[in-house]
């Protein structure tokens, strides 16, 4: 049985395929991700999600075209398919809901 | 340039990390090892090794087994498959190949078994490693003579005296009862059985199973007595309660009514010593003590176990010269130089290592072993090399398929493998035929080896089994996979042989090996043969047709004189005698012969025959000179007669009258014979004498020719009304004799079968290539024949080849048959002459046998119509 649910990294990453439809491949992922989050990242790890989400559903992937770069390697694009939306969508209303819950205190 | 990625930690990726997964994960760390390798290229590298360790996990790793062995089973079915298609489509090459290995294989099984039963004569009992028979090399004018008899003393000597002996026990075993059987009587019951006389620790060395046995120890007395289980069961119809009966023994040399003190369980097959009843050597010792007790005399056999981790080499020194010392301290001096020095052999050694020249061990059973086995493993040879030169001859079939396989991307290791495994089914088949066929033919191979040899599968068998059809499949798919894997993929699929000049010498080579080896074995058939008729054939000195032997045994009311008198009147007897000893081998030796002219050291070893009255002129031994005993003159007490080996050792002259002192007592030489065999063949005739005694144990009954059958039924009767109870056992000279030469028949009776399947395999391979050749050329053939070529020069193109091969194989040969059998001939005294015509006659029946063979292809092939093998292209 393949669950719906998605862990932290795995969300982080799913994000970031989303944000690049379709040109989303392993190093740009890794390198976007480090950026943000200020830092190191295994592209291992970013691997293991990927492979994980793909198994799930969330992301579809096609190899690109060949290149010299990269040792002569194909790069595989990462896609969102639908499913992978509307759970990042289920996330980011749940996280929303309970975070307008939060009483006006003030934190001063 | 590009920096690369470090080159092992890559590898490793790529050798566990999934196909599906591979490209996208090396081409990700390739593209960041690149920009990190910018900043820092050590920083680079170990981060990239780092991160591909870090793959090394579940969900990456590829699932070795099953994507590697669906590409080995496909290739597997597809080879398998590939080889059965050939095996279809080439019918008359399979068949050959099976024949061939088959009974090469057959061959090698049989001898394998043999080999194996014979090497593990006596290997069962217990102590194996540290059990010893002493043996004694008695010094004689023809140089020391090995024997197994020892003072009857040694034994207990021995173990008070060494330290390093266990245990030791004198025993006389049945041999030296004159090899005649004792009879063993319940009642009425009466059998023949073989009997040892031995000493309590016997069975501490030798681990016999014992079945059953009183309280007491197993030889409490004199007259105690172990029987075998399969003699108990024979008596008593049963094995137990039967300690404490008592039972009557008979035998010329000692008799008595003794107890029953344990049952053991009889030697099995694989034990060279067989025997019914155990005595106690105590009663021959206290009986015959003057022998047995005195170190002057040798007799019984002496076994020993010694203790664990003794130096045998040590002990051997140290009991070299024991009989001597203990012989000096009990006479002195005197006849010192006839006192043998003692020695050991492993008891389960001396089954096959039992021939001794000069003092020293030479050959004996193990010869044959060695012999067999050779000769198993070139029938082998033989059957591989029909299947290398077929499989490579057909290649030119198979061109097109290693092209193809070559240029798709199989490596030679693949087609290697292929044509490996090829010869590996192959033998794999003709080892499921062999063991049929060894199944088959072992009741007739028992028969002619005289053994009980049963295929019974055990763990050594099989994989003794496996082991040579391995190693058989191998060498014979090693050429072949050597050659075809080699063949260039270009030139193949044109349709061209690239045949390294090399390669047709190869199979040439082979061709000539199989038959020199065909032709060597031909020739020792001949040889062995030969000799075997020339012994069987040859003036023995003595006319030993038409008599017949047997045992002067049991009651014989009417008294000796009177039984011998009926006997000759019996209607068909022509003669009876008696006899003290037998012509093939037994006979007793003395040295105490002093005669005229004798000097001091002089010492000739004489064998002694005792001969009743008639017998000499019943054997028809011819008389050089002098006369032969008579019972009208003189007393035979006093005479003698030599035969002319013994006068010209003595160098007598004119010796008819003059006396000579036997064992001290004046004897007067009435006559000399001339020499006759009384031994084998490997034997010169020894120098001996004949004495006159009466009514000796072995009787000797001459019969008229043409009425064998029913004068015995009529000396059967005769002999059943004075011996109720005993079985008549009796046996022919000739038997006997034949008996004498039971290994060199065996020999030839088996090289005869392996001569002939040697040839046969041979010429199945010789077969095959002239067919195959035959079928190559056919277009040729067609043309010569177009242009008017005859079917005769055809034939001659065709095997003129083969011929050339042959007469190749036949100069090889014939010098090396000639060593060979030389060599063989060399263990006997008296040989045949190595005659031209063995060995042209040899070469010639092969000659013919291949011309044969070729014959019937080439025929055949010639006699086709050119436009049958033209008329396609």
């Amino acid at each position: 049985m393949i669950e719906h649910s998605l862990g932290e990294f795995e969300e982080l990453v799913l994000l970031m395929v989303a944000a690049h439809h379709d040109e989303a491949y392993g190093v740009l992922i890794l390198e976007n991700l480090e950026e943000k989050l200020g830092k190191k990242i295994n592209i291992s790890a970013i691997h293991v999600a990927l492979k994980r989400m793909e198994n799930k559903g969330f992301v579809k992937s096609r190899f690109g075209g060949i290149t010299n770069e990269r040792g002569g390697r194909r790069k595989k694009f990462y896609a969102i398919t639908a499913l992978g939306k509307r759970v990042l969508d289920n996330q980011y209303a749940l996280r929303t809901s309970i975070y307008q819950q939060i009483p006006k205190i003030s934190f001063s | 340039m590009k920096p690369s990625p470090p080159h092992r930690a890559l590898r490793f990726l790529r050798w566990f990390c999934r196909e599906d997964y591979i490209e996208e994960i090396e081409g990700d760390l390739t593209e960041v090892f690149e920009k990190q390798y910018e900043q820092s290229q050590a920083k680079a590298r170990r981060k990239f090794t780092w991160s591909v360790i870090r793959y090394f996990r579940p969900g990456f790793i590829k699932s070795f087994n099953t994507s590697y062995s669906t590409n080995t089973i496909a290739m597997f079915r597809h080879n398998f498959l590939l080889t059965f298609r050939n095996f279809k489509r080439y019918k008359g090459s399979f068949f050959i190949n099976l024949i061939g290995l088959s009974t090469g294989l057959a061959c090698a099984l049989l001898i394998y078994l043999w080999v194996n039963d014979e090497v593990h004569m006596d290997k069962f009992l217990k102590n194996d490693e540290r059990l010893y028979q002493v043996k004694q090399n008695i010094p004689t004018a023809d140089g020391p003579l090995t024997t197994d008899g020892t003072p009857g003393l040694l034994a207990r000597t021995l173990i008070d005296e060494m330290p390093e002996i266990e245990y030791a026990s004198s025993a006389i075993t049945s041999s030296w009862f004159d090899a005649q059987n004792g009879v063993i009587s319940i009642g009425d019951t009466h059998f023949k059985a073989k009997a040892q006389m031995v000493e309590e620790d016997y069975f501490n060395i030798f681990s016999w199973n014992i079945i059953h046995r009183g309280k007491d120890r197993l030889l409490p007395d004199k007259y105690a007595v172990l029987i075998s289980d399969e003699l108990a069961t024979r008596l008593f119809q049963r094995t137990e309660n039967i300690i404490g009966k008592t039972i009557t023994w008979k035998h010329e040399d000692f008799e008595g009514e003794f107890h029953i003190t344990g049952v053991f369980e009889k030697p099995p097959a694989n034990s060279s010593t067989q025997f019914d009843l155990l005595f106690n050597y105590e009663f021959m010792l206290e009986k015959d003590a003057d022998n047995l007790e005195h170190w002057g005399n040798s007799g019984p056999c002496t076994y020993l176990l010694v203790k664990a981790g003794t130096n045998i080499e040590a002990l051997n020194d140290k009991i070299r010269d024991f009989r001597k010392t203990k012989y000096k301290a009990l006479v002195g001096t005197k006849y010192l130089e006839h006192i043998g020095t003692l020695f050991l052999q492993r008891y389960s050694d001396q089954y096959l290592y039992d021939h001794y020249e000069n003092g020293v061990q030479s050959g004996g059973r193990i010869m044959y072993v060695k012999l067999f086995s050779i000769i198993a493993v070139f029938l082998l040879i033989i059957g591989a090399i029909n299947f290398m030169n077929l499989s490579t001859a057909r290649a030119s079939r198979r061109m097109s398929e290693i092209g193809i396989k070559k240029t798709v991307g199989a490596s030679r290791k693949a087609l290697m493998f292929q044509f490996l495994g090829e010869s590996m089914l192959m033998t794999l088949l003709s080892s499921m035929v062999a063991i049929l066929i060894v199944a088959l033919l072992l009741p007739e191979f028992n028969a002619i080896t005289g053994k009980q040899i049963e295929l019974s599968f055990s763990k050594e068998v099989i994989s003794s089994i496996l082991a040579i059809t391995l190693i058989t499949g191998l060498f014979s798919g090693s050429y072949p996979a050597l050659f075809l894997s080699r063949l260039r993929p270009i030139s193949t699929l044109k349709g061209k042989m690239d045949f390294s000049t090399g390669e047709p010498w190869i199979r040439k080579g082979l061709v000539v090996f199989q038959f020199v080896i065909s032709l060597i074995l031909i020739v020792s058939v001949l040889v062995v043969y030969q000799q075997i008729e020339f012994i069987q054939t040859k003036n023995l000195g003595y006319n030993k047709d038409n008599i017949m032997s047997f045992v002067r045994e049991g009651q014989q009311d009417t008294g000796a004189e009177a039984f011998m008198n009926e006997l000759k009147n019996i209607p068909g007897v022509v003669q009876a005698s008696t006899f003290g000893h037998d012509l093939v081998g037994d006979y007793g030796g003395t040295g105490a012969v002093v005669w005229e002219g004798k000097k001091p050291d002089q010492r000739i070893n004489f064998g002694n025959l005792e001969m009743d009255y008639d017998l000499i002129e019943m054997l028809e031994i011819e008389m050089v000179a002098g006369r032969s005993f008579s019972k009208e003159l003189g007393s035979n007490r006093t005479q003698i007669i030599f035969n002319e080996a013994a006068i010209a050792a003595m160098g007598l002259e004119d010796p008819i009258g003059k006396t000579i002192k036997l064992w001290g007592q004046e004897r007067e030489i009435i006559g000399v014979a001339k020499n006759f065999h009384f031994e084998s063949f490997y034997e010169k005739v020894k120098p001996c004498f004949i004495q006159c005694y009466p009514d000796l144990q072995n009787i000797l009954v001459k019969i008229k020719a043409g009425m064998e059958k029913e004068t015995l039924t009529r000396i059967e009767d005769f002999y059943q009304k004075h011996n109720k109870e005993l079985p008549f056992d009796y046996r022919f000279l000739d038997e006997d004799y034949q008996a004498l030469y039971a290994a060199e028949q065996r020999v030839s009776a088996l090289s005869k079968y392996f001569a002939g399947i040697a040839i046969l395999v041979s010429c199945l391979g010789l077969f095959g290539l002239v067919a195959f050749t035959a079928e190559r050329r056919l277009k040729e053939i067609g043309i010569r024949k177009v242009l008017g070529s005859s079917e005769l020069g055809i034939i001659k193109l065709l095997s003129g080849d083969f011929t050339r091969m042959v007469l190749v194989a036949i100069a090889i040969a014939l010098p090396l048959s000639y060593l060979v059998t030389r060599e063989w001939l060399k263990n006997f005294a008296y040989r045949i002459d190595l005659a031209w015509w063995f060995f042209i006659s040899a070469g010639i029946m092969v000659l013919l046998i291949a011309w044969v063979t070729v014959g019937i292809q080439t025929i055949k092939v010639a006699r086709i119509s050119p436009t049958e093998c033209l008329k396609d292209e």
